[in-house]
């Protein structure tokens, strides 16, 4: 288990991350949900070493985190502005990803799409294959937990449903996943659990039902928890 | 293949088949050419009257006549341009954060920086092939090689190629634009030609000793054939400082042993350019060394302080610095000029007066022959006997002005078409995939 705890951050007096504290089990799937600016993204370099917290640790099966290299071993890490070698054929990337990460199986590129535009240079494909293309390489590999950073931005509902479906069957492997998804809708389709952050603070945390009876009716959904915590 | 070749490879292909490294090669191609046509022109023209006086003929050196002229297109472009081609391999990472792709393969931050220094050297090894027609038509219109001449110069400038990649790629670990990274590293670059100008201006004895540091400087004693142990390792510590600068900066986390690695490193450098100075004349004409009778008696000599009344600028100066100063010091460390200012440089302008132990001897003369007799004197060796060396018979050469035409058909046209040609082949890759 993967355990957030007490993080904090600032940039010169502006506090980004104020505390922030959850946990992440083996094979359930954590969104972190909030507002622009919330300070979604920064929470996601912190954990996974990209960037430097002011303080807080981040511990895995209790054992801190103290290196990159520590942090390199256990996540895969799709953050949201990464522009993959444009320059490239998509064929010759994913070669370069296969030998350099020993990854064989081709259903994952099946399932992505990837295989019918492999002749295409990555800066000509669309914004929803270079989507695709994130997601294949965050997880063409078998860390154990896998973050994403705003992974569904630039996909059509039909190509999202086959996204989830691709992410679920990772989670069946007993893979954790830790994604921040502004759009709420997309967010309740996949995640088990709830972290939701505004101004830097956790506002609240849950399952979707613990959620529900802390905030809505029955019947509630994400985006009207969302409303209700933040009043 | 093994993942650190692949990584290698991702380099090269950045490299080499960006639009910055077509358009340098190209540019070198013409400069080259440029520079080849003058520089044989020249040595031609003046090597007419040489044919037949041997006096005038030992004066006719292929690599300071020819070679050096030669690589001072190189020299400028390295300076100049070089940043432009090896700065966009870190910012482009950044910019398109894809070394938090690369960290997780994953390849350490030391992997990712050695790759793109092994691919910057070799564009910096391709640019030299580029030169290497111009060595191969000069021995075709039967010019003299002095291949121990020519290595030198090649290792000289390899050096300094180090220390502009060094440079660059620490410009670029601080900043996450190019145009910011390139503006740094000319800057540091092009420092040293700042401090030879206030050198030259004599403008203060500060500028005076730092000039004697300065990567020009250094480079210079490689152009003259002079191999010096303590420029090869100036260079080669300051390539190390910059490289592992770039190392500390372009990491998420700075690391303390790094910072150690470069204390260390600095420390260890500084010692070793400073207190191991073994030189020697590599010249065919030995114009930097002396007779071996001469050698072993300034070798006695105890050590000499010399009070020199001349301004730097002086053309007297500058004869006394290159045929005394200098090929003294690569037999004799223990030579202190000191350059005198004020009211007493102007009431005895032109003198030098020498001083050994006790005893002082002034002359007006800068010339060696004058010289050395009197300091043999003052410390009572007998140094003036010995048996002369045969003399050096110079290599002029007269080139037919038809024959120059091989210069301008391979520079001017086949080196860049080649170079137009694989940019090309290129781009109709990128359709002929694109069609499948």
């Amino acid at each position: 288990m993967l355990t957030v705890s007490h993080i904090k951050k600032q940039y010169q007096r502006s506090v980004v991350l104020n505390d922030i504290s959850f946990e992440v089990p083996q094979g359930v799937i954590v969104g972190v949900i909030g507002p622009n600016g919330a300070g979604k993204s920064t929470l996601l370099k912190i954990i996974t070493g990209f960037e430097q917290s002011d303080g807080g640790h981040i511990l895995f099966e209790q054992k801190k985190l103290a290196t990159l290299d520590d942090k390199m071993a256990l996540f895969s890490y799709m953050p949201e502005h990464l522009d993959l070698y444009p320059d490239w054929y998509l064929s010759d990337f994913i070669d370069f990803i296969k030998e350099t990460t020993q990854y064989k199986n081709d259903d994952l590129l099946e399932k992505l799409g990837l295989v019918s535009v492999k002749n295409k240079k990555i800066a000509h494909l669309s914004k929803g294959y270079r989507q695709r293309l994130k997601l294949f390489v965050a997880l063409s590999n078998s860390k154990p937990i896998v973050v994403l950073d705003e992974p569904f931005d630039g996909f059509d509902p039909i190509q999202l449903e086959t996204m989830l479906e691709v992410i679920k069957k990772e989670k069946g492997n007993n893979r954790s996943f830790l994604i921040s998804i502004h759009q709420l809708s997309d967010a309740e389709k996949i995640c088990d659990y709830f972290v939701l952050l505004s101004e830097g603070l956790v506002v609240t945390q849950g399952g979707i039902e613990e959620l529900r009876q802390q905030f809505g009716s029955e019947n509630a959904t994400l985006e009207q928890i969302f409303m209700a915590a933040l009043r | 293949m093994k993942k650190e070749l692949l990584l290698f490879t991702k380099e090269l292909r950045a490299l080499f088949f960006s639009k910055a490294a077509v358009l340098f090669l190209i540019i070198l191609s013409l400069l080259t050419g440029y520079s080849f046509y003058s520089a044989v022109s020249l040595y031609s023209n003046a090597s007419v009257s040489a044919i037949g006086n041997p006096l005038y003929a030992a004066g006719f050196e292929p690599v300071p006549g020819l070679f050096v002229p030669l690589f001072g297109g190189l020299f400028l472009l390295f300076s100049l341009f070089l940043p432009f081609v090896v700065i966009p391999l870190i910012v482009s990472e950044k910019e398109q954060n894809t070394l938090t792709f690369l960290l997780q393969i994953p390849f350490s931050i030391t992997e990712i920086l050695m790759a793109k220094v092994a691919a910057a050297t070799l564009f910096l090894l391709t640019s030299f092939v580029v030169m290497m027609p111009a060595t191969l038509i000069w021995w075709m219109y039967g010019g003299h090689i002095p291949l121990g001449e020519l290595a030198l110069l090649h290792a000289g400038y390899l050096l300094y190629g180090l220390f502009v990649i060094a440079v660059s790629l620490f410009s670029a670990s601080l900043f996450s634009n190019s145009a910011t990274a390139s503006l740094l590293s000319i800057f540091l670059i092009t420092f040293s030609w700042v401090i030879d100008f206030g050198r030259d201006m004599n403008i203060s004895p500060l500028l005076l000793t730092l000039s004697e540091w300065t990567t020009t400087r250094m480079l210079h004693l490689f152009e003259s054939a002079v191999f010096s142990s303590s420029a090869l390792f100036y260079f080669l510590t300051i390539s190390l400082v910059f490289f592992l600068l770039t190392r500390i900066f372009f990491a998420i986390k700075p690391s303390l042993s790094w910072v150690i690695s470069l204390a260390v490193s600095l420390v260890f450098g500084v010692f070793i350019t400073l207190f191991f100075d073994y030189s020697f004349d590599m010249s065919e004409s030995h114009k930097h060394s002396f007779p071996p009778h001469i050698t072993a008696a300034l070798q006695q000599l105890p050590p000499v302080d010399v009070s020199v009344y001349l301004r730097r600028s002086d053309s007297r100066f500058k004869d006394y610095e290159a045929t005394v100063i200098e090929r003294v010091h690569l037999v004799k460390s223990d030579l202190n000029i000191t350059m005198m200012h004020g009211e007493i440089l102007d009431e005895k302008y032109g003198l030098f007066i020498y001083k050994v132990g006790d005893k002082t001897v002034e002359t007006y003369s800068n010339s060696e022959d004058e010289i050395f007799p009197l300091l043999f004197e003052l410390a009572g060796i007998a140094g003036g006997v010995g048996v002369e060396e045969e003399p050096f018979p110079g290599y002029p050469l007269v080139v037919n002005q038809d024959k120059l035409i091989w210069i301008s058909l391979i520079y001017y046209l086949l080196i860049p078409l080649l170079f137009f040609a694989i940019f090309i082949i290129r781009k109709r890759e990128t359709k002929r995939r694109l069609s499948l």
